[in-house]
């Protein structure tokens, strides 16, 4: 009981402080690695990467992923809700301001703090994860090669999961002293 | 005529259904399904909706959901907005969660999530990299950003943490600069 109250609060946290998109959830989901340890650094990122290529809104496939991980079915079910139960109560709150909403000075001011905050949490994700998984030469090559690629591509993730997966596969079956 | 709080349901089920790749998808699906098709709402509901959906905190498609919900039918109408839209990935997550467990035990699936979770850094890059054109407009977003970047990185104080100190210290100084344009 204790574990499913701590999972709602931890979502729905998450839900009321990331502004910008499902991406934007992620260090909440990164911090629970080390807070609760629900799962580990590797297993978010497989979360994460079939969570774009799942049908549904990043976001909440995160969320529910991550919550299917703490206590199956039941954590999923409740992690899912609790990172919109934020959203249900501010769209309440500001449907009946709209007008107001948008030209309001605090609101400005509160947005325009958020924005950058939720920039540099997403960068610190994205060095811990670098550290995390970045450990030989191969990691590092990869790294590289889809690094050069995005300055082509564009940010369809596709493209970079099929290149990685056929990678991943390639040393697999050709540097034994690869695998796991 | 009264939308039924039935249709709202499913509507959003459906849109979720077929919501690939980011909330930003929603888009599209909504001008086909949401207001060519059934007619419930007009454009300008949805660029409003839109532009109010990115600007609060939470998932964006989400927001959206419930801004349309609440039009059509008021609290009722949001809920169930949002209960379809979050129906899908509760349904697919949790079939796809079970399978990849036991697919995560065979070795070549762990050696293809090797490669894909360095993709995964690629793609948190890219993010970072479009937030940053619509966050960094002046020099106090340049302190938060620093400042995030040393309370998290190097404090190790968590995000929820870090985000309330940026809002305080946000205000106090937006509060001191709109001070000293008056005088």
């Amino acid at each position: 009981m204790k574990t499913f109250l701590i999972l709602f609060l931890e979502f729905f946290k998450t839900g009321l402080f990331s502004v910008g998109g499902g991406y934007a959830t992620i260090p909440f989901l990164y911090n629970m690695v080390s807070d609760y340890g629900w799962y580990t650094s590797q297993q978010l990122t497989d979360m994460i990467a079939v969570s774009i290529i799942t049908p549904g809104p990043v976001g909440i496939n995160m969320a529910t992923f991550a919550g299917f991980q703490t206590t199956g079915i039941t954590g999923a079910v409740i992690a899912s809700i609790a990172l919109v139960v934020p959203s249900y109560l501010i769209v309440l709150f500001v449907s009946k301001l709209l007008k107001e909403f948008h030209d309001n000075f605090y609101v400005k001011a509160v947005l325009a703090a958020l924005k950058p905050a939720g920039c540099g949490l997403l960068t610190v994700v994205g060095i811990n994860f670098f550290k995390d998984k970045i450990t030989d030469i191969y990691s590092f090559i990869l790294l590289l090669f889809l690094f050069v690629l995005s300055f082509k591509f564009h940010k369809n993730p596709l493209y970079y999961f099929v290149i990685a997966a056929f990678a991943g596969l390639l040393l697999h079956f050709c540097f034994p002293s690869f695998r796991f | 005529m009264k939308i039924s709080i039935k249709d709202i349901y499913i509507q959003f089920f459906l849109l979720g259904l077929q919501l690939l790749g980011g909330g930003y998808v929603i888009i599209p699906l909504m001008k086909k399904y949401i207001i060519d098709e059934k007619k419930w709402i007009t454009e300008e509901d949805l660029t409003e909706f839109y532009a109010l959906s990115q600007s609060i905190p939470g998932i964006i498609a989400a927001n959206i959901s419930t801004f349309t919900g609440y039009k059509l039918r008021g609290k009722i109408g949001a809920a169930a907005a949002l209960l379809g839209i979050i129906s899908t990935p509760v349904i697919s997550i949790i079939l796809i969660a079970t399978i990849l467990d036991k697919l995560l035990k065979i070795s070549f699936i762990q050696s293809i999530f090797w490669g894909v979770g360095i993709a995964v850094i690629i793609l948190v890059y890219l993010s970072v990299k479009e937030m940053w054109t619509t966050s960094m407009t002046d020099k106090m977003s340049w302190v938060i950003f620093a400042g995030t970047i040393f309370l998290s990185l190097f404090l190790k104080i968590s995000p929820a943490t870090v985000i309330v100190i940026a809002v305080i210290f946000g205000l106090v100084w937006q509060i001191a600069a709109e001070k000293r344009k008056k005088e």
